[in-house]
Parts: structure tokens; sequence; C-alpha cells
């Protein structure tokens, strides 16, 4: 039953500030530091590179993994959103919110373009409308039937279609391991905040799986 | 209980999501004890959640130098240069890597008369000075300019000339010779080697070693970089903590020569810098004035009226002026 906890806790390794993330609430000291990482980028730090892929390289993994279920996918996922922050630098603005969620966010977005784009590519190649189960290593493990990988896209499309002050926590809170009250603290606003675009985030998802579009992976090709 | 009720169910969304800390998550997991309506509600949002959960991440991370080989692939580091010349090494790349930005925006209006094209066109013709003076050949016909001529009015007419022939090309191929012409000079020797980089000479109006030649190439890529990124609506950032120290150091070297030491004497400091005593050396400093460093910067650029700049001051305002306006008299931009 406890199964819901498991991202939480994976989500939390390998990130700074590591399994204690959850308990010291102090999330906000990491801001400055961004507008200090970017500001290298820009003006071509190699090492700044370095360091971001160090800190954020876990979570960007994580975040791709989950959606193209390919280790392989994931790292390629992970070397575009790096490709992108450094050859794009001036994307990021430091004023708007903070590198991990924009990370996090671009990682999400560029891993569902994936799954979308190697369900045509597979469909195309074999004209096989059961696209989904023709991904190579991507294709649902043991404990996961194909109606719940089929869901599991769909939930993910329609998360990354959200706007993004609603995408902003959902990422902070389920993919970066934060508590409610820390993404309210790192997106400065307050925490009943938090709690409502949480809830309504929630709430379109699901209403997403209760009335799927069909054919689902087809949005937004 | 009803209370309970609400309190708890606002909880449960960010439970689901695993965003609960300890002692949220005793409260919720004290009244799901008793309560089967929100133990349902619980595990029906628990289950849309889990939809999104994938395989845990079991494999190690590629090495970044192969994680991050694609990242270099599309855009090179800045040039590695010696101490004086990291700085425009810098700003070169930073430029650089707002150029994709301007795709479809080369005609923004920028700064004076320039469209973002004849801006870089610009620094084709502000850079093309110090690439002379270190044996790099001009990418653009050389302008008719009489001997004698004031260096300002050279200075001004080379502009025009290049931007009238540039608006002749594309963006793209204005952008890539100013690019090819700053790489040409951050490959020089006197760019990687401070003791080469000690020879004075004479380029508009001032006569500095090449070492500050550099750095005011550094400044002008800068400024011009952060006027581009105003017009489209992009923030650049500031130069890296150090180069700012480097160019506020020229800055007040230059202003300080252009004070003379008959100025009255003012205490100048930036923000978490140094200070300087700035006009004659009679005591005491008739008043003190602290700028940020970046304002101070923009001010010598050219890019803040001397009344409009954020300052603190202290004492005599008209000695606070004086500086402030032959501050912002430097500007060549």
């Amino acid at each position: 039953m406890n199964h819901w906890r498991g991202p939480a806790e994976d989500a939390r390794k390998g990130t700074r500030g590591g399994g204690a993330v959850k308990s010291t609430g102090n999330t906000s000291v990491e801001l400055p530091a961004d507008a200090e990482l970017h500001r290298r980028l820009v003006y071509g730090d190699e090492s700044a590179l370095a360091e971001a892929y160090t800190a954020y390289g876990g979570l960007v993994r994580r975040v791709a993994l989950r959606v193209t279920r390919s280790p392989a996918a994931a790292e390629d996922v992970a070397q575009e959103v790096f490709a992108q922050l450094w050859s794009r630098p001036y994307a990021f603005d430091a004023r708007r919110g903070t590198l991990r969620t924009w990370l996090s966010m671009l990682s999400h977005r560029r891993a569902v373009d994936w799954v979308r784009s190697e369900a045509r590519h597979r469909r195309d190649a074999r004209a096989d409308d059961s696209a989904l189960h023709a991904i190579p290593d991507a294709g649902p493990g043991p404990d996961e039937t194909v109606v719940d990988r089929e869901r599991s896209l769909l939930l993910h499309s329609a998360l990354a279609e959200l706007p993004q002050q609603q995408r902003e926590v959902v990422h902070l809170a389920y993919f970066a391991g934060r508590t409610y009250r820390q993404a309210a603290v790192e997106l400065g606003i307050p925490e009943g905040t938090a709690k409502t675009r949480l809830r309504t985030a929630l709430r379109t998802l699901a209403e997403t799986l209760a009335d799927p579009p069909d054919p689902a992976l087809e949005r937004g090709a | 209980m009803t209370d309970d009720h609400e309190a708890v169910r606002d909880l449960l969304v960010a439970r689901s999501f695993g965003a609960l800390d300890p002692a949220d998550e005793q409260t919720v997991r004290t009244h799901l004890a008793g309560c089967a309506g929100c133990a349902a509600q619980a595990a029906r949002l628990r289950e849309a959640v889990r939809l999104l959960d994938g395989p845990p991440l079991n494999a190690p991370a590629q090495p970044a130098d192969s994680a991050l080989s694609l990242a270099l692939r599309t855009r090179p580091a800045a040039a590695r240069a010696a101490g004086h010349a990291a700085p425009y090494a810098a700003a070169v790349a930073g430029l650089k890597a707002l150029l994709p930005e301007l795709e479809g925006r080369w005609s923004t209006p920028v700064v004076h008369d320039w469209d973002a094209h004849a801006t870089v066109a610009h620094l084709l013709a502000a850079d093309e000075h110090l690439a002379g003076r270190l044996g790099i050949a001009p990418r653009v016909p050389p302008s008719r300019i009489e001997e004698g001529t004031p260096w300002e009015e050279a200075w001004n007419r080379r502009t025009a000339d290049v931007i009238a022939h540039e608006h002749g090309r594309t963006p793209q191929e204005t952008a890539a010779d100013w690019a090819a012409q700053a790489d040409a000079l951050l490959a020089t020797d006197e760019a990687r080697d401070a003791e080469l980089a000690a020879r004075a000479v004479t380029l508009m109006g001032m006569r500095l070693p090449v070492a500050d030649h550099f750095l005011v190439r550094a400044f002008e890529a800068w400024v011009h970089t952060d006027d581009i990124g105003r017009a489209i609506g992009l923030a650049v950032p500031p130069p890296p903590q150090e180069h700012l120290g480097q160019l506020v150091r020229l800055a007040v070297r230059v202003l300080s020569l252009s004070l003379g030491p008959a100025a009255p004497p003012v205490l100048f400091s930036v923000t978490g810098g140094a200070e300087w005593v700035l006009g004659s050396d009679a005591e005491p400093v008739r008043a003190e004035l602290i700028l940020d460093p970046v304002d101070f910067c923009l001010l010598v650029g050219g890019r803040y009226a001397p009344e409009a700049v954020p300052r603190r001051t202290t004492g005599d305002a008209a000695a606070v002026r004086n500086v402030l306006e032959r501050a912002a008299s430097l500007s060549w931009l």
C-alpha cells in the first residue's frame, strides 16, 4: 500500500540536499546560486555546465525515465536538456523561477515529445496501431499492464499541458521531492496557493483519465 | 469533525504527490484510520498519481563529459585567454549565445538609430581598431578617412560605413564576421600572454596597454549585448564578478585621469568593492559616492543619465555631480 511513497523517496536521492531536504524546509537559500550559475552559463563557463549537471542531472534523468520508461531514452533526453540549457541559456530567467523547476519541466516536455514521436515513428514504420507495444525497452514492466502504460502516457501528456503555475508545483512536489510547504517557499507563494494548485492540477489529470481522448498519443502530433 | 474533514481533504492531494512533511502526514494518518470516506478518496488520488510513477533510476549516471558532449558540440565554451582578455572572451561567448534568439527579430530597434543587425555591425567596426593593431585584416572594405581626422569622428564614420555595408548582407553574415574577428582577436598572442599585452597603443584617443584595450572591448561587447537583450525582452546578466571588477577598475582609472588632479576630492566606492579617492588628494574629501558596480559601468557606458543613476551619497552635492557628469561623458558606445 505504500507504493506511492516510492517515487518520492527515490526522488530525494541524488538531489542536492539529499534525504534531508524534506525536513530542513529551507530551499530558498539556493536561489541566488541559480542566478550565479546562470550568469556563468551565459558567459560560456564550461565548469558551470558541469556543476549544473552534478546538481540537476539526477532529477532530469529521473523525470525523463518516469515518462519514457527507457533508461537509454532518459539519457538522450538528459543530453538534450543540458544542450539546450547551455546553447540557449537566455531561455532561462532566474527572476521567473528556479533552475531546478525549469530543468525538470524541460526534461518532462522533451520526454513526452520523445514518447509521442517514438509512437508515431513505430506506427508509420509498421502501420501498427498498437504502437505503444512496439517501443522496445519502454513497454510495460512485469508489474504494469498495457492499459496502465497507456494511461500513464495520457497522464504525462496532460501534465505537460497544464498551465505553468500548476506544473511548477507538481514538479517540485512530485519529481523533486519537496513538501508543498517547501514548494511554496521556493515559488514565493502562500502555502494555501500551493495546495490549491496541486489540487487543480490533479483534478485536471484525473479528468483526463475519466474521459480519455482517442487515440491518446495523437494529441499535439 | 467537519473542520477535520476539510483540513484533511485539503492535504490528501499533497499527500498523493508525496509532498507532506512528517507532522502533516501524522495528522492525515490519524484521521484516515477512523474515516472510511476520506480513506477511499485518498486511495483514488493515490491511484491517479501511481500511474505517473516509473521504474526507479538504477542505471549509474553517464560521466559528465559524455553526458555533456552534445551540449559542448552545440556551443563551444568561451575561448581560453589570459586574465586581461578573459572578460572579452566571456562577453563574446555571451553575445554569441544571444544570436540565435535574434532569429526573425534582427530589425528590432536597439539603441541610437540601430536595429539589432546594425548593433552587431557596429561591434564589427568597433573591434576592428584593436584587431588592426594586432595584425588582423579588416573584413569590410576600408573607409576613406583622412589622416588627422579626430578619433571620435573617424570612429563614428567607420561605424556608419560598416553598418551601411552590412545592411547589404544578411544579419547572419554580419554576425559570422563579427564572431570570426572576435575569435581571431582571442587567438592572438596578445590575448594569451600578459607580457605581450603590456605594450601601450593609442586607440580611441586613449593610450593604454593592449591588455586594457581588451577590457574596453569586453565592456563594449557586454553593454551592447545588454542593449540587445533589453530590446528583445531577455535579461542579460552582468559579467561574472571577477570580470566586473576588472571593468570597474579600468573605468575608475579612466575617470580619474579625466577628472584630473584639481577636481574636488570625492571618496568613491562600488557596493561590496574597493574605494578610491577621485580628484585632488587634498584632505578631507568633500563627498562620498557609492554606486552599484553594474550601475557604475552602465553610467560610464552612457546607459544612465548622471542624475538618474541609483546612488548613495553624503557631503557636497556639487562635487558628486561633477564626478557623475564626468563619468557619463566618457561614453563612446
